[in-house]
């Protein structure tokens, strides 16, 4: 009964007209950039960081949110018309939707996908609702060395999970970490890595880093690489799903809204990886494996369902162990901090606003984006014609002027272009950005559990292994470590299983 | 590989400098680890990560690695003109500097016609200003103009 009332306080908040408002731009605005190949949600909810300074922490929160799980609403129309992916998390969706708008059912596809994504997405709400509560009362009795161990362990996932090899990955928390320690010591507040640069000594503002990363990154990648869209020419017609297919993908919705919700709890895990398994799983399942790839229903109803469920069951890990899983994820727990609340077991107890408002705010975008993604898709297939020349310029300017407004500084605008630099090397070279932002906001807490443990314990390290939960979780952590010969060979199997010839490239670490 | 190399000959230089640079800062010991302690510890753990990775890398089996279309100089250029924009910014104000950077876009990164460079160039840089100078009064260096 106490969920109830805290829902209907969440409730009574996320009405508000201005609430409503923030979550139908979310909405509007993740629907948009899925459609659009070339810019991720990470990259927007980092150009829109700025926006939220000004606005209150629980509409910020139901905007960014908004922005992320409307993003995978969006993904599945380019997949299905175009065959290229707005998202990573929806390159799964090509193999059988574009196939399926090939043969005329491009209609069938889309409304599938859609009443996917909210029936996934609306079973995952009420999984937050009922986990994050009492996982959070169980995470308020860690102390240091648990805390330690969990931020190991969870950094660790996110190398493992978010790219291709798990010494890439934690190359990348490596770096994050350090860039987490430019500025005053925590503890003892000495000066580090400032080198003689004053506007250091508070280190580097996460926004700059993560706006140039994210945003001048995937333009200046982007730059290289040309994208062009040829729009599916057909009519769209019947966007309602014969009973026929309602059945085939009845299933199929229900198993990619499980898996996707449970894999999408894990650090690291999400959406991409959650979309993938689910195809793959349905696959093996059916009982005529080989009509995948050849405009199967079960494999657009699936992964996309998955997608969904993963991308709000994420926000479990953020709201009670305080631990961003993805980029996107990250960004909000940067806009959470930027109005003083530290996401972690603390929230649901102390801002149950926030908390209960976010939930409710979730139901509320998911009707939205059915009628934003169904009756209006015609709107989109038509920002599909705007020429990525002409965006570029927009993404660039729009992140100049923020990095200039968080401080009213021109050298956070060099700052934010040369993290941008960082970012286009990084794609360059195969490298997933999304652990390093991830190590850059956990670091500080990970230094200062480490330490305060060591003095704790007077510098014995037994500390980390007596504690049944703390050496529980550093257990998990180095299994990860030492696995990923298994992963290898996971993955080969994988796409040997699938065998895809996906054309045209996802938006880079857009998780 | 080459690539490959190349990252991980990077990380691992990154990864040395970094200790080096840490080991200036006080260690402490570890009954009560000082401001250098974890950055040291980080910096390793970069340079052995890296070894690993230039091991697996120079293992592997040379592949043609697929090379970028010779766009990498439309890149190059449009990062000189993005560092003379930080530069330029407060001198030439925001709505100059933007102008001119929309317009290098448009007729150098992906070339349109002057008709459309120049009108969203100029409709860019003026919109952008009133709506976030104007309306949200954020103080964008204003210029000569």
């Amino acid at each position: 009964m106490e969920i109830l009332s805290n829902l209907a306080t969440g409730f009574a908040l996320a009405l508000t007209p201005v609430n409503l408002l923030y979550c139908f731009l979310g909405s509007f605005i993740g629907t948009a950039i899925g459609v659009l190949p070339g810019l991720g949600p990470p990259a927007t909810i980092a150009l829109l960081l700025p926006v939220t300074y000004g606005i209150p922490a629980t509409s910020a929160v139901i905007l960014l949110a908004g922005i992320f799980y409307g993003a995978m609403y969006g993904g599945s129309t380019t997949s299905i018309l175009l065959n290229i992916p707005g998202e990573a998390a929806s390159v799964v969706t090509c193999l059988d939707g574009y196939q399926m708008a090939r043969q005329g059912k491009a209609g069938a596809a889309l409304a599938i996908s859609a009443f996917g994504s909210f029936i996934a997405g609306t079973l995952a709400i009420v999984g937050l609702m009922l986990l994050a509560p009492p996982l959070a009362s169980f995470a308020l009795k860690f102390g240091p060395a648990e805390n330690f161990a969990l931020l190991v362990l969870g950094l660790m996932m996110v190398g493992y999970l978010a790219g291709a090899s798990l010494t890439k990955g934690l190359m990348m928390a490596g770096l994050g970490l350090l860039l987490g320690t430019v500025g005053l010591d925590p503890i003892v507040g000495t000066q580090r890595f400032t080198f003689g640069f004053f506007k250091l000594s508070e280190g580097f503002d996460f926004i700059l880093v993560a706006m140039g990363l994210f945003g001048i990154g995937e333009v200046l990648a982007n730059v290289e690489q040309t994208i062009t869209a040829d729009v599916f020419q057909t009519k769209i017609r019947g966007l309602l799903p014969s009973r026929e297919e309602w059945r085939a993908a009845a299933a199929p919705i229900a198993r990619g809204s499980l898996l996707g919700f449970f894999i999408g709890v894990l650090p690291g895990g999400g959406a991409i990886i959650s979309s993938f398994i689910s195809y793959a799983l349905e696959k093996k399942l059916s009982n005529h494996p080989e009509r995948f790839g050849k405009g199967a229903i079960e494999g657009v109803a699936a992964p996309e369902s998955a997608n969904n469920s993963a991308a709000t069951s994420s926000f479990v890990p953020l709201l009670t162990l305080g631990i961003p899983g993805n980029a996107s994820i990250a960004m909000i727990f940067a806009a959470l901090m930027i109005h003083g609340i530290r996401p972690g077991p603390l929230l649901v107890a102390e801002r149950p606003e926030v908390f209960w408002g976010l939930v409710a705010s979730m139901y509320i975008g998911n009707i939205m984006l059915l009628v934003l993604n169904l009756p209006l898709i015609g709107l989109w297939v038509k920002l599909l014609k705007v020429p990525y020349p002409l965006l570029a310029p927009l993404i660039l300017v729009f992140v100049l002027i923020g990095a200039y407004s968080v401080n009213n500084s021109s050298f956070d605008v060099g700052v934010t272009i040369a993290f941008g630099v960082l970012g286009y090397l990084l794609r360059k070279f195969d490298f997933e950005p999304a652990p390093l932002v991830l190590a850059m906001i956990l670091g500080p807490q990970l230094e200062a559990s480490l330490r305060r443990s060591l003095i704790y314990s007077r510098g014995d390290l037994l500390i980390f292994f007596e504690r049944p939960i703390a050496a529980a979780l550093l257990a998990l952590a180095l299994l990860m470590l030492l696995s990923p010969i298994f992963r290898t060979v996971l993955s080969r199997k994988f796409w040997q299983f699938v065998a895809p010839e996906t054309r045209g490239k996802p938006d880079a670490g857009s998780v | 590989m080459l690539r490959r190399s190349a990252a991980a000959a990077l990380a691992l230089g990154f990864g040395v400098a970094a200790a080096y640079e840490s080991a200036k800062l006080p260690f402490g010991t570890v009954h009560s680890p000082g401001p250098g302690f974890f950055p040291w510890w980080t910096s390793v753990l970069i340079a052995a990560l890296a070894l690993i990775f230039l091991g697996q890398a120079l293992r592997a089996r040379a592949k043609i690695e697929v090379e970028a279309s010779g766009r990498i100089a439309k890149v190059l250029a449009l990062l000189a003109v993005l560092a003379l924009y930080t530069f330029l910014l407060e001198p030439l104000g925001y709505p100059l500097c933007t102008f001119l950077l929309v317009l290098f876009m448009l007729r150098v990164t992906d070339p349109q016609r002057w008709s459309v460079a120049l009108g969203m160039a100029g409709l860019t840089a003026v919109a952008s200003y009133v709506v976030f100078a104007v309306w949200l009064s954020v103080p964008l260096p204003r210029g000569p103009l």
